[in-house]
């Protein structure tokens, strides 16, 4: 009866079918289509405003918007390049040699996900700020982080680094281990395993999370504001401009927050067809 | 079987470290050609450059403002720009309190000019800041949307009870200044008693700075705020502005200082030099800044 077909049939009706035609059916339609509105609507009204303003942003409005997204573009980047070189070798300790407490290991580098940014920003400070941890020792030696382009790409990879630990994670926890030791057998050095077996068998996984990891360095803004300031042309990326030119030119933030909603929508295409490909390897 | 992975363990790690070393050498170079590339502003080395400025040609002044300042300063800076060939500059604009916190912060600034004088001043009894240069002054004003729902016809009208009333968090300079005006107003005759508390009681949000205040008006989201006169000028017919009655009238002094941490502070000093005296006055003066209170 899964399949079930004439709701006209009163006397031996179904759960599924009498669920089916129930006001609370209709009910049920109308809350989902009023929830998908509720989320489609503001971005929408955004991306069309903005389109509507685009030629009306002068040029030195215009201006500010291309250096906020030079620099999202670079300090993303770069922080990218850190998650990665950092995280890779992490996820692959974790998945591979979990050592005793590695739930707690693993449920610290996640924290970062669920800690709210402005948490963030407060606690790099305390460890990266003039008279942090570190920033004090750094201080003496002449290197300064706190409020500099540095900063950013610390406070982006700090909050992006999890995403993608997360995924490689996973991804090199489901690479088949019998072909590792296949190529090993075969008398592959350890790095070319990792090079020609494991990464490539992971390389969805591994993707899939340096994307989700960019999204999140890309609209990094609380922690950035707080670590990093505000500062035109070196520690004002995109968010942070969306927010200032709230309170200057407003068309200007449009402009910007609009960028920021495309690139979004991007990365959700890019993770879906990246699911897709990675469905069609493994069927 | 997989014991057979210990071996090559050491060429693991140090293939892991020299990934990290490249991750930090890249990420050291990206973000030093973004301090360069991304102020986009290059400017030519010029030997004759400026008096104040130092040997190494161009340099670039960080100065944090204000959120009132925004547009006055941008363009003072300007036209110091093009008068001073070799300085350029780092704008950040924000609450005056939350600058003075970055500051306080080891944020490596030249220039600090706050909204008032009380910001600076516990920068200079810190230790982190040299005099403060009191550089313009500054009026309030009531505004309302264009279309002034709440139909505010004088400053009275504030303590009605249903006005939504947008005001700056308590920290930021202009909470002070519109709490000395609403004192002013509470004394003069045909205002109730009870209106300070009345006003208090229809503050529906408190925003981050002052040009928040004044966006949430803008946007009719509020129906009354109280911001700086030279807010109201900029927002031009997206807002009116309600008489304050001159018995009443709040002076709000800008002030600048130097911190000791600043990577230019000759330089530094020369802009704020140059900012207090009748070239940057008279450019602040466009926008509505008056001279500082004596």
């Amino acid at each position: 009866m899964t399949t079930a077909t004439g709701a006209t049939t009163p006397p031996t009706r179904t759960l599924a079918s009498r669920r089916r035609t129930a006001p609370a059916g209709h009910l049920g339609a109308l809350l989902a289509v009023a929830a998908a509105v509720f989320l489609a609507l503001p971005v929408a009204t955004l991306v069309i405003r903005a389109a509507a303003v685009l030629s009306a942003v002068g040029g030195a409005a215009a201006r500010a918007v291309a250096d906020a997204l030079v620099l999202s573009l670079l300090t993303t980047a770069a922080s990218l390049v850190l998650v990665v070189g950092l995280g890779l070798p992490l996820a692959w300790w974790l998945a591979r040699r979990p050592p005793r407490g590695a739930a707690l290991v693993e449920t610290l580098v996640d924290l970062p996900i669920v800690l709210p940014p402005s948490v963030a920003g407060l606690a790099l400070l305390l460890v990266f700020g003039r008279r942090g941890l570190l920033g004090e020792p750094l201080a003496l030696v002449g290197i300064a982080i706190p409020f500099t382009t540095v900063a950013v790409v610390v406070a982006q990879a700090f909050v992006a680094a999890p995403f993608f630990v997360r995924a490689a994670r996973a991804g090199i926890r489901a690479v088949d281990r019998d072909l590792e030791d296949a190529a090993r057998v075969d008398g592959a050095a350890e790095s070319a395993v990792v090079r020609h077996v494991t990464i490539p068998l992971a390389a969805s996984a591994l993707s899939a999370g340096l994307v989700m990891a960019w999204a999140r360095a890309l609209g990094e803004f609380g922690a950035t504001i707080m670590f990093a300031g505000n500062i035109a042309g070196r520690t004002q990326t995109l968010p942070l401009l969306v927010y200032s030119e709230f309170q200057g030119s407003l068309d200007a933030s449009l402009v910007a927050a609009a960028i920021l909603a495309v690139a979004a929508a991007g990365v959700l295409v890019a993770v879906r067809l990246g699911a897709r490909r990675a469905g069609d390897v493994t069927a | 079987m997989r014991d057979s992975g210990r071996d090559p363990g050491v060429g693991r790690a140090r293939a892991a470290a020299r990934l990290a070393a490249i991750a930090l050498t890249v990420a050291a170079c990206a973000s030093s050609s973004a301090g360069v590339g991304g102020s986009a502003r290059p400017r030519p080395t010029d030997a004759g450059s400026g008096s104040a400025a130092p040997p190494a040609g161009r340099i670039e002044l960080t100065v944090f403002a204000a959120a009132s300042l925004r547009d006055a300063l941008g363009a003072a800076v300007a036209a110091y720009e093009t008068a001073s060939p070799g300085v350029a500059f780092a704008l950040s604009f924000d609450a005056s309190s939350a600058l003075r916190a970055q500051v306080e912060q080891g944020a490596p600034v030249d220039v600090f000019a706050s909204a008032d004088t009380q910001n600076p001043e516990a920068l200079v009894r810190a230790g982190l800041a040299g005099p403060p240069v009191p550089f313009a002054g500054n009026g309030l004003a009531i505004v309302v949307p264009a279309a002034n729902p709440a139909r505010i016809a004088s400053p009275a009208d504030l303590a009605r009870p249903g006005v939504r009333i947008v005001n700056a968090g308590p920290e930021v300079p202009i909470t002070a200044y519109a709490a000395a005006l609403l004192a002013n107003l509470a004394r003069l005759p045909g205002y109730p008693p009870g209106y300070v508390a009345a006003v208090a009681a229809n503050v529906v949000s408190r925003e981050d700075n002052v040009r928040v205040v004044l966006a949430k008006v803008q946007l009719g989201e509020a129906d009354a705020g109280i911001v700086y006169a030279t807010d109201a000028a900029s927002a031009g017919a997206a807002v009116t502005t309600i008489p304050i009655p001159v018995a009443a009238a709040v002076v709000a002094t800008y002030a600048a200082v130097v911190p000791t941490a600043a990577p230019h502070p000759a330089a530094a000093a020369a802009f704020v030099d140059w900012l207090a005296g009748p070239a940057g006055r008279g450019i602040l003066a466009r926008f509505g800044f008056t001279a500082p209170a004596p």
